[in-house]
C-alpha cells in the first residue's frame, strides 16, 4: 500500500509541470500531489490580488482576504466539480473573501485614505504622463462606493464578462450592469470625460487620492 | 419606461446615456434612445466618455502580489497540507481532525531531506495558519458551492521564549504569530537596528522578546527572498541603533 502511494506520488509530480490545465491541478492535489495546488495560486494570484486590493483598497486586508481564500479553496479543491471553471471557482472564493471583509468593515469607521500631496496634479489630462494617468484612475476608482467599485474592477478592469461578474458577486446580471452604469459616470465626470455635465455624477476632485493610486502601483 | 424615452431628452443625463451605453434598458427602450440620440453631438459625447472611461479602467495595469504575502500563503498552504497528511481530501471527514492514515514515503523521503529546515516551516505555517484561521471571523454569505468553511482555532499560548544557540526552531512558530516589537517598541526602532548592521530592512513577519542564552533580546523573522525562505535577526535591544553595527546577537537564514 505504502509502494503503490509512493508510485502515484512520484507519477503526479509530473503532473505539476507547466503545460498541465488548471483542472489537472485541482486532480492531481485531490490525489496527492503535494506541489499541484501551490502551482495553481502560483498562476492566479497575481489576478486575485489585484482584485483583492482594488476591491478592498488595504493592502493588509487584502493579503488577509487571499490567504483566507486560498486555505478554502485547498480544503474544497477535493469536490471541486469540474463543469465549472477553476478559475471562476477560486475567483469566486476570493471575491466572496473580499465581500465578506467588505460587509464587516461596514461597521467601522472607514480607513482614511493619506492625504494627497499639495499640488498633484489631477487635472488636465493631456499634461500627463501615461503612469500618471493610471494613478489618476485607480485613485478615481477607489473613491467609488463600494457596491459599484467591486463589478467595475470585475468587468472592466479585470474583464470578466458581466454573467461572471453576477455569479461572482451574488446578484443579478441587470444590477451588475446598472451598478457599473452608474460608476462609470461618475468616473467619467472625475476623469475628465465629461465636461459642463451637471448630472449628480460627482465626486469630489478635491477627494481623489493621487497618493494612494501611486502606493498601489508600486507595490 | 416603453414611450417615455423620447421625452426624456434633450438634454440627456448621463444616467440614462450610461445605463444605455451598460445595457440596461430594455431592448425596446433602448432601439428608441439610440435612434433619439443618434443624431446628438451631446448625447454621442457622453457615449463617448463613457467608452474612454471604459478604456481607462481596462488600461489599469497588473498589480503582482508582493513577495512577503506570497511568502505568508505559500507558508499556510504547506501547513494545510502537512496537517491534512499525504491526501489532500478532507471533504469527507472533519479537517481538522483529519490525520492521514498511511504515510506517504516521498514525502517522509523529503521531510527527512529537508531536516530541521522542513520542521521549521511546518512551524512557521502553523504559526500563519493560526493567524489565519482566527481573523476569519463569522462567514455572513455563503462563500461558494465547494467553498469549505473554517474549521479550528488554536489558541496562542504564551510562554518564555529562550533560545539556545542557534536553536531557533523551537520558538520560530511562536515568534512568528508575534507583532510584539518589546523593548525595541515599534517597527521604526527595530528598523533602524537593522539599518545600522545592514541588513536589508523589511516589515517583520514576526517579532518578540525573547532570551538568547539567558540574555534578553528581541527576535524579528523577515522574508527571505523567496518563498517558504526567512531570515532570523537577533538585536540586543540595549545596543542596536542605526549607529550600531554590533547589536545584531545573532542572525540565521532559512531555506525551504
Amino acid at each position: 500500500m505504502i509502494e503503490t502511494s509512493q508510485g502515484s506520488a512520484d507519477t503526479l509530480f509530473r503532473v505539476t509541470a507547466a503545460a498541465s490545465s488548471d483542472a489537472d491541478l485541482i486532480a492531481a492535489h485531490a490525489a496527492g500531489d503535494p506541489h499541484a495546488f501551490s502551482e495553481l495560486v502560483r498562476r492566479h494570484r497575481d489576478r486575485m490580488w489585484a482584485v483583492a486590493l482594488r476591491t478592498l483598497r488595504d493592502p493588509e486586508e487584502a493579503a488577509d482576504a487571499l490567504q483566507e481564500a486560498f486555505i478554502s479553496a485547498f480544503r474544497a479543491a477535493a469536490s471541486f466539480r469540474a463543469e465549472s471553471q477553476v478559475t471562476t471557482w477560486l475567483h469566486r472564493i476570493v471575491v466572496n473573501a473580499c465581500l465578506d471583509r467588505m460587509r464587516r468593515r461596514q461597521t467601522r469607521p472607514t480607513v482614511p485614505l493619506p492625504e494627497a500631496g499639495p499640488g498633484e496634479p489631477v487635472a488636465p489630462r493631456d499634461a500627463m504622463a501615461e503612469r500618471e494617468t493610471r494613478l489618476v484612475v485607480q485613485a478615481a476608482l477607489n473613491e467609488l462606493p463600494e457596491e459599484q467599485r467591486a463589478p467595475i474592477v470585475l468587468v472592466d478592469v479585470e474583464g470578466y464578462s458581466v454573467a461572471e461578474t453576477a455569479q461572482l458577486l451574488g446578484i443579478a446580471e441587470g444590477t451588475v450592469k446598472s451598478r457599473c452604469a452608474r460608476g462609470r459616470a461618475k468616473l467619467a465626470k472625475v476623469l475628465g470625460h465629461l465636461r459642463n455635465q451637471s448630472a449628480d455624477a460627482n465626486v469630489p476632485m478635491s477627494d481623489v487620492q493621487v497618493q494612494q493610486g501611486r502606493q498601489l502601483e508600486e507595490r | 419606461m416603453t414611450g417615455n424615452v423620447r421625452r426624456s431628452g434633450p438634454p440627456w443625463s448621463v444616467d440614462l446615456l450610461a445605463d444605455l451605453h451598460a445595457g440596461v434598458l430594455d431592448p425596446q427602450d433602448e432601439a428608441e434612445l439610440r435612434a433619439a440620440v443618434a443624431d446628438d453631438p451631446e448625447a454621442r459625447e457622453i457615449l463617448a466618455a463613457l467608452d474612454a472611461t471604459v478604456a481607462d479602467l481596462r488600461d489599469l495595469p497588473p498589480i503582482p502580489v508582493p513577495r512577503e504575502v506570497a511568502d505568508r500563503i505559500d507558508a499556510a498552504l504547506a501547513e494545510e497540507f502537512r496537517r491534512a497528511g499525504a491526501s489532500p481530501a478532507p471533504t469527507h471527514q472533519p479537517a481538522a481532525e483529519h490525520v492521514a492514515p498511511v504515510v506517504d514515503l516521498a514525502a517522509r523521503r523529503r521531510k527527512k531531506q529537508l531536516g530541521w529546515g522542513a520542521g521549521l516551516l511546518a512551524a512557521a505555517a502553523v504559526a500563519v495558519g493560526v493567524v489565519v484561521v482566527s481573523t476569519q471571523g463569522t462567514p455572513t454569505s455563503d462563500p461558494g458551492d465547494n467553498v469549505a468553511q473554517p474549521t479550528s482555532n488554536t489558541p496562542v499560548t504564551h510562554r518564555p521564549l529562550a533560545v539556545k544557540g542557534n536553536d531557533f526552531g523551537p520558538v520560530f512558530g511562536d515568534v512568528l504569530k508575534a507583532q510584539n516589537y518589546g523593548p525595541l517598541e515599534n517597527q521604526d526602532k527595530l528598523a533602524g537596528c537593522l539599518q545600522g548592521a545592514n541588513i536589508a530592512s523589511a516589515k517583520p513577519l514576526g517579532v518578540s522578546p525573547i532570551t538568547l542564552d539567558g540574555k534578553d533580546a528581541v527576535m524579528a523573522i523577515l522574508p527571505g527572498g523567496k518563498p517558504g525562505a526567512f531570515k532570523i535577526v537577533v538585536l540586543d535591544p540595549d545596543t542596536c541603533g542605526p549607529d550600531n553595527p554590533n547589536g545584531v546577537l545573532a542572525t540565521s537564514q532559512i531555506t525551504p
